[in-house]
């Protein structure tokens, strides 16, 4: 990728776009293999979801009780909490986009540092949690110390839990990532009608994060 | 689908405004305090796990189709997406199939042992076992007392 330093600055009031590789005859046939390329990135992520998933269910058919007993002394206002404020953020990264494409960098710029606050805000709210986890001895394995839970399987349940969670919350950390340095771009003001992929990209990422919450939430929160 | 000009014109979007993601968000919040309604219903667990999966279902619809543009992109994508998803299903579904037709937590077809009756035990077993406790003569293992023995 060529420098932003490099790149004359449009009368439209973004930077040049890079020029296109030799490799692909039009700006739209690269954009859609930009695209497809972070699609099929995303296929994999599913799959790598898709085995926890697996695992919860299995699981629960196991230990039915446990996991209803520990669902419950899950924290329900943090978990919606934090639903709202990834579907939020998922919102301002959409809309980012949008403006990026439009080349109106700042408004995506903006937009983009609010969405990695909300990342943050998810983070902190998941800490809480975790903490609370901690304190109660509601830990998995041989860890797990938590008189609350009679059934058999509660450190089973723990176990996918934190997995689960875990696994979710470093997509969190690394969709973060990807947001501010392409915020960063958005600053320089490279976004334009003729190239935005890396807002495009960054910003699939990050639904795809929201995506799995979607899914975490009520299966660990609520049934 | 879009078509570029090198001019540096706005291209013709192919995603929805500013406005309308912002009314996808707003039925997305709907749903997830609809999902959290439902789940506050007196009903069997399992309708809980369909009503909060079907629910799920739809929110991701939504996030896929408008926030990340499959409604508009190229075919690919979908196709791309959609296999990630029957695949999952896949593994999902014989996993489950392989689960649900256990026995619990065996995977053998031996019955469990019959449980022993001490009125058949025979004395002289090893130190602890069929014996009863002095003073209860009336119990019948007992009676039999070292005659017993084969």
């Amino acid at each position: 990728m060529q420098s932003s330093a490099a790149r004359k600055m449009t009368p439209e009031g973004w930077l040049e776009p890079p020029p296109l590789p030799h490799h692909y005859e039009t700006e739209e046939n690269h954009k859609a293999a930009l695209r497809f390329g972070m699609w099929l990135f995303l296929g994999t992520e599913v799959l790598l979801f898709a085995g926890i998933f697996v695992g919860y269910f299995v699981f629960r058919t196991y230990f039915p009780e446990a996991f209803e007993q520990a669902g419950r002394h899950l924290s329900l206002f943090w978990g919606t909490a934090n639903t709202l404020v990834l579907l939020t953020s998922s919102f301002t990264v959409a809309t980012a986009h949008y403006f990026a494409e439009h080349g109106k960098n700042r408004n995506a710029f903006w937009l983009l540092m609010a969405s990695v606050v909300m990342g943050a805000m998810f983070l902190c709210i998941k800490g809480i949690e975790y903490h609370d986890k901690f304190e109660e001895f509601a830990l998995p394995g041989k860890f797990f110390h938590f008189e609350e839970i009679t059934a058999p399987g509660g450190p089973i349940f723990y176990v996918v839990y934190f997995f689960a969670t875990g696994l979710h919350a470093l997509h969190v950390i690394v969709g973060m990532s990807l947001l501010t340095w392409v915020a960063v771009r958005c600053w320089r003001k490279e976004f334009s009608p003729q190239y935005y992929a890396p807002v495009e990209n960054a910003g699939l990422y990050w639904h795809l994060v929201d995506l799995v919450w979607i899914f975490l939430y009520p299966l660990l929160y609520l049934v | 689908m879009a078509s570029t000009s090198s001019a540096g014109t706005p291209a013709q979007s192919h995603g929805f405004g500013p406005v309308k993601l912002f009314l996808n968000w707003f039925v997305l919040v709907c749903l997830t305090f609809s999902t959290f309604g439902v789940s506050k219903i007196e009903m069997p667990v399992n309708y809980h796990l369909a009503a909060a999966i079907c629910i799920a279902i739809v929110k991701l619809s939504l996030v896929v189709l408008f926030f990340m543009h499959l409604w508009w992109g190229e075919g690919i994508n979908r196709i791309v997406f959609l296999t990630s998803f029957l695949f999952l299903a896949v593994l999902m579904f014989f996993v489950m199939a392989d689960v649900g037709t256990r026995f619990t937590l065996s995977n053998s077809r031996i019955p469990p042992l019959p449980k022993i009756d001490q009125t058949l035990m025979p004395s002289g077993m090893p130190p602890g076992m069929g014996q009863v406790p002095q003073g209860h003569s009336d119990a019948p293992g007992r009676t039999a007392g070292k005659a017993g023995e084969q």
